[in-house]
């Protein structure tokens, strides 16, 4: 059914409370959405930890590499010149410009990995359930796959302290 | 129930005696065993200056996380102190060193009689008698500062009373401000006046880094003995982070400041300042590669992830290859200046006396462990420490 | 986590989460005060004598200049290390006190990343003017060309093109990412439909999902690991610069950490400078407490007290040295003709910072406002003692000069001044000054309400 079913709280202590219960009754809970990250969300939510950090060090290496080994080619391949008496392959001074694009594709990659798995970006079509969800509400979204199911979700969210619930259409 | 009271068992005594029979036996060894006296002699200054470096630290972390008003360390904070009763006694044995020939065996200026054009321009400093002035200068106020700050945590402690954390407050910044100046001019006279020819305005932060780094992989090894005996149940995994973090952090920037230092003179190519590195790269290769890789490359792969930070199985042995490998850093600060290519080593000498020195370390470490509960439980912010928990 | 009830509350005003979000969007709604509008016609103005002066450069040439043969740097230089100075702060306070696990960061980390951005885009400004040929300046990138010749990879000059050009797109990315959800809030509380379209692009489409927040707070902490570092190795690299040539003064192996002190240093008291200023006129003294003003005061007095050791190495190190240029370098610089100068630097960075050392000046605003301007002063001293000194007096006392800067560089300064303030003033109207959700995420531990969040 292309139905699910929304709820709030006021306060992320009694969400998380709620979302205990909620879950202890068996009831799949799709998105949880809050004004700011709650701490205990993720272990309440079973969320993995982000791989992002992965992407980053990746990031970081393939600047480091890309970085030294352009330098190194450059002043020991393409064009060597003599700075100052200094070897072809100058160590020390590679490091600084070395590092320096280590945490640019770091930084970007993790970024854009971000944004990519997020799905969000400029022009994203996302929907915003409810506008104070940025403000002062913590809301659960709760899937439906019949009319039985909903009246079920609907009383333990009830149960749970939850409020404004409302079946709301996919379109 | 949390177990408060430190007992120094019999056993524990003992291996620390047997350490110490070590470092006896190998000095014997030094001064018997046709070993070159200016070798011993670096030795003794090596782990003389090397393990009150780390009894500062210890004292540097109590305080610094003092005036900071941090809450997370109280419930290692007896560790730190415990590290710094040790301040008094390496003074103690670092003067010893210096007036039974240290200082003559190896400092070039001491021979006032041939002084060259060099060294007669800086006599208004390096000179016997202001050298000592010095001396008892830092190792006095050190000793000073750690004996009061100790006081201030115990009575703070007995009575619960918060003008003795005020107390504490107001001797954590003098000890920080006295040691910032006191342990960069100390730096200079026992270490850089090796090669008195040379100098660095950064040398005394770079030294000052690497004891930072070898300070707290000191800590955190105390610190897991300690759990290993069954003590501290309240430290957990964040705690543990915190200090994984501090010598990750630290690893990095002890190697940023020994490239800004070694770039930079590489690259002026001053023949006066390059000459210092010369003698180490060529008469002291491997070691000097060595250095580099135990004190940056390792710590710096093997304590990234956030896991390894939080279990021993990480940071015990990164500790430990960080203790050794500023012990290297040191050898490296020390030998060519004072011993030179030839005559220096790794032998009995190197291993021995570090050894007898570390079970002296360990001996009052562990012996100031009993003399006050290992929970400051009146600390105004214990309670942030027990219940330690953040999100990342 | 248990937070003692010792510590001084961060957020005053017992406020709830949508109170929260109704005080930092007020100053964004409605018209701006008429303080605002006089604040930027005069910052405006001071934009527009940059405007001329750059015409002036550009057109006429380094000529326009007090530029010598000798003194080959001066005002241009001093006014790129002292912007790039500036910009730590912001990204020391996002980054390293995020590392540091300090919750009092989150009602001024917005503006001072803000800050941030804004001075390495002065700070750019100064390393691009003084080419000359400013049109060729692309020759600074390594790319290929017919002539089959690369950047000088040996050169500090370029080291700091790397670094500056990484550091004003990693800040960029770091303020931006921080601020995705804060631009969510503006977008759903606002009134009317084309603000509702801007935000909304800006915002990304954020949602508030877990999932998304998860990963945000992983990106957020990376990004702070590498800016940390990052921050460390701009300044240190802009210390190369110097630190790399052979003249005294300027090669001395203390430049790196010293200068990042530094920097951190008079970062932190513009972001004072700004702040006492801004909590006031935009009613965010609630979030932006006293407490916070000492705390920042704190790292002054931590980084101001580096510095000052650092002078008193540098000097003793000259003197222990027995270089005779070196010696003078330092016997000029107090002595000499620029003496004044030196003096200015010596007062307002090594005894005013002490004053911070009293908890009742630490906790005035009048009083902290006032040291602030000081210590810019003192650090922009700084950088030109150590810039002009040691040029115009090195070894060849034949080439020995005075230097003394022209309207055309004065403007140029001015100018970047003018672009500093109006660009702030901005700021403020368009996004939201404080970090809406960090601040929430630390309003039930550490606002006045303060209960023992205990959800495990």
């Amino acid at each position: 059914m292309n139905k699910y079913i929304t709820a709030y709280y006021d306060d992320e202590e009694d969400l998380l409370r709620g979302l205990k219960q909620i879950k202890a009754k068996g009831i799949e809970v799709a998105d949880v959405l809050t004004p700011f990250p709650v701490h205990g969300l993720d272990k309440a939510l079973g969320m993995s930890r982000s791989k992002l950090t992965r992407v980053a060090f990746a990031g970081g290496a393939v600047g480091a590499i890309i970085g030294f080994g352009f330098q190194a080619w450059v002043f020991t391949q393409a064009y060597p010149l003599n700075f100052g008496g200094k070897p072809f392959f100058a160590v020390p001074s590679f490091i600084p410009v070395t590092f320096e694009m280590a945490v640019l594709f770091a930084a970007f990659s993790m970024v854009f990995a971000f944004l990519i798995s997020n799905k969000i970006g400029p022009g994203a079509k996302t929907v915003i359930h409810d506008e104070r969800i940025t403000d002062d509400r913590f809301l659960l979204v709760v899937n439906v796959q019949d009319e039985e199911n909903a009246h079920t979700i609907e009383a333990v969210l009830n149960d749970a302290g939850a409020h404004g619930i409302t079946l709301i259409k996919k379109n | 129930m949390e177990n408060l009271t430190f007992i120094l068992k019999k056993k524990t005594v003992t291996i620390f005696l047997v350490m110490i029979a070590v470092g006896v036996l190998s000095l014997a060894y030094g001064f018997l065993g046709g070993v070159e006296v200016k070798r011993v002699a670096a030795n003794l200054l090596l782990n003389n200056y090397y393990f009150l470096s780390l009894g500062l630290i210890g004292l540097f972390f109590v305080t610094v996380h003092t005036i900071a008003e941090s809450g997370w360390q109280t419930s290692v904070q007896r560790v730190g102190e415990a590290m710094s009763a040790y301040i008094p006694v390496g003074g103690g044995l670092l003067l010893l060193f210096f007036v039974l020939g240290g200082l003559h065996s190896i400092y070039p200026w001491t021979h006032s009689d041939h002084l060259d054009a060099i060294l007669l321009k800086k006599v208004a400093y390096l000179n016997v008698p202001f050298f000592y002035v010095r001396l008892l200068v830092f190792i006095g106020v050190w000793s000073l500062l750690a004996h009061y700050v100790r006081k201030a945590s115990v009575n703070l402690d007995l009575h619960g009373d918060m003008k003795y954390f005020n107390k504490m407050r107001t001797l954590s910044a003098i000890f920080i401000v006295t040691y910032a100046v006191t342990s960069v001019v100390s730096s200079w006279d026992w270490l850089m006046s090796l090669d008195p020819h040379w100098f660095s305005t950064l040398y005394g932060w770079y030294i000052f880094s690497s004891m930072l780094a070898s300070g707290f992989a000191m800590l955190i090894l105390v610190i897991y003995v300690l759990k290993r005996m069954g003590y501290l149940s309240h430290v957990n995994d964040e705690h543990m982070h915190d200090l994984g973090k501090y010598l990750f952090g630290f690893s990095i920037f002890w190697a940023y400041l020994w490239f800004s230092q070694y770039m930079l003179i590489w690259y002026a190519n001053i023949p006066e300042e390059t000459i210092y590195y010369l003698e180490r790269h060529k008469y002291f290769t491997n070691i000097f590669y060595v250095n580099l890789i135990l004190n940056f490359v390792i710590p710096f792969f093997l304590l990234m992830t956030r896991k390894s930070k939080r279990v021993f199985t990480v940071l015990v042995p990164v500790s430990v290859i960080v203790i050794i490998g500023h012990w290297v850093d040191l050898y490296m600060a020390i030998m060519p200046g004072a011993v030179g290519g030839e005559a220096s080593g790794i032998g009995i000498v190197e291993i021995g006396l570090t050894i007898g020195y570390l079970g002296i370390f360990g001996l009052v470490t562990f012996w100031s462990l009993t003399k006050a509960p290992l929970a400051p439980k009146n600390h105004p912010y214990y309670k942030e420490s027990m219940d330690y928990h953040t999100h990342y | 986590m248990y937070v003692s009830p010792l510590r001084e509350p961060l957020i005053r005003g017992s406020k709830d989460y949508s109170q929260v979000t109704k005080d930092i969007l007020a100053p964004m709604a409605g018209k701006p005060s008429k303080y605002w509008y006089m604040g930027i016609t005069l910052s405006g103005a001071a934009a527009l004598f940059g405007a001329w002066a750059t015409f002036m450069t550009v057109y006429y040439g380094i000529g326009t200049w007090g530029l010598n043969k000798t003194v080959g740097w001066a005002w241009d230089i001093t006014n790129f290390v002292w912007w790039v100075g500036i910009g730590h702060a912001g990204t020391f306070i996002s980054a390293i006190l995020l590392l540091f696990r300090q919750k009092w960061r989150t009602s001024i980390n917005r503006s001072a990343e803000a800050m941030t951005l804004i001075a390495i885009a002065c700070a750019g400004f100064f390393p691009l003017i003084h080419m000359g040929r400013l049109l060729l300046g692309f020759f600074i990138l390594p790319y290929p060309n017919t002539r089959a010749l690369w950047v000088n990879f040996n050169s500090p000059l370029l080291w700091d093109v790397f670094a500056i050009t990484t550091y004003l797109l990693v800040s960029l990315v770091f303020w931006y990412i921080g601020l995705i959800p804060d631009l969510g809030t503006v977008r759903d509380k606002a009134s009317n439909k084309i603000r509702k379209a801007i935000y909304g692009f800006l915002s990304f489409g954020w949602t508030g999902s877990a999932k998304h927040w998860s990963r945000h707070e992983t990106v957020s902490l990376i990004l702070a690991g590498l800016a940390a570092p990052l921050v460390l190795s701009v300044h240190t690299i802009v210390s190369f610069d110097f630190a790399t040539s052979v003249i005294p003064g300027w090669h001395t192996t203390i430049f790196p950490p010293y200068f990042v002190s530094g920097a951190v240093f008079s970062g932190f008291a513009m972001v004072l400078t700004l702040l006492i200023v801004t909590r006031k006129a935009l009613n965010l003294e609630e979030y932006i407490t006293v407490g916070h003003i000492e705390n920042m005061n704190k790292v002054i007095i931590i980084t101001g007290s580096i510095v000052g050791i650092a002078y008193i190495t540098e000097f003793f190190m000259a003197w222990y040295s027995g270089v005779e240029y070196e010696q003078y370098a330092f016997i000029n610089r107090a002595t000499g003709p620029y003496a004044w100068a030196y003096w200015i630097m010596m007062t307002c960075n090594v005894i005013t910072p002490q004053l911070f050392w009293f908890k009742k000046i630490r906790t005035n605003l009048v009083a902290t406002f006032i040291i602030s301007i000081f210590v810019n002063i003192g650090m922009w001293f700084e950088r030109f003692v150590i810039v002009v000194t040691s040029l115009h007096r090195d070894y060849l006392p034949s080439s020995w000069v005075m230097y003394k800067p022209t309207i055309v560089e004065i403007g140029l300064y001015v100018g970047t001044l003018g672009l500093f303030f109006t660009l702030f003033l901005l700021f403020i109207r368009v996004f939201p000054v404080i970090a809406i959700a960090e601040v929430k995420s630390v309003l039930k531990s550490s606002g006045d309400n303060k209960k023992d969040s205990h959800h495990e």
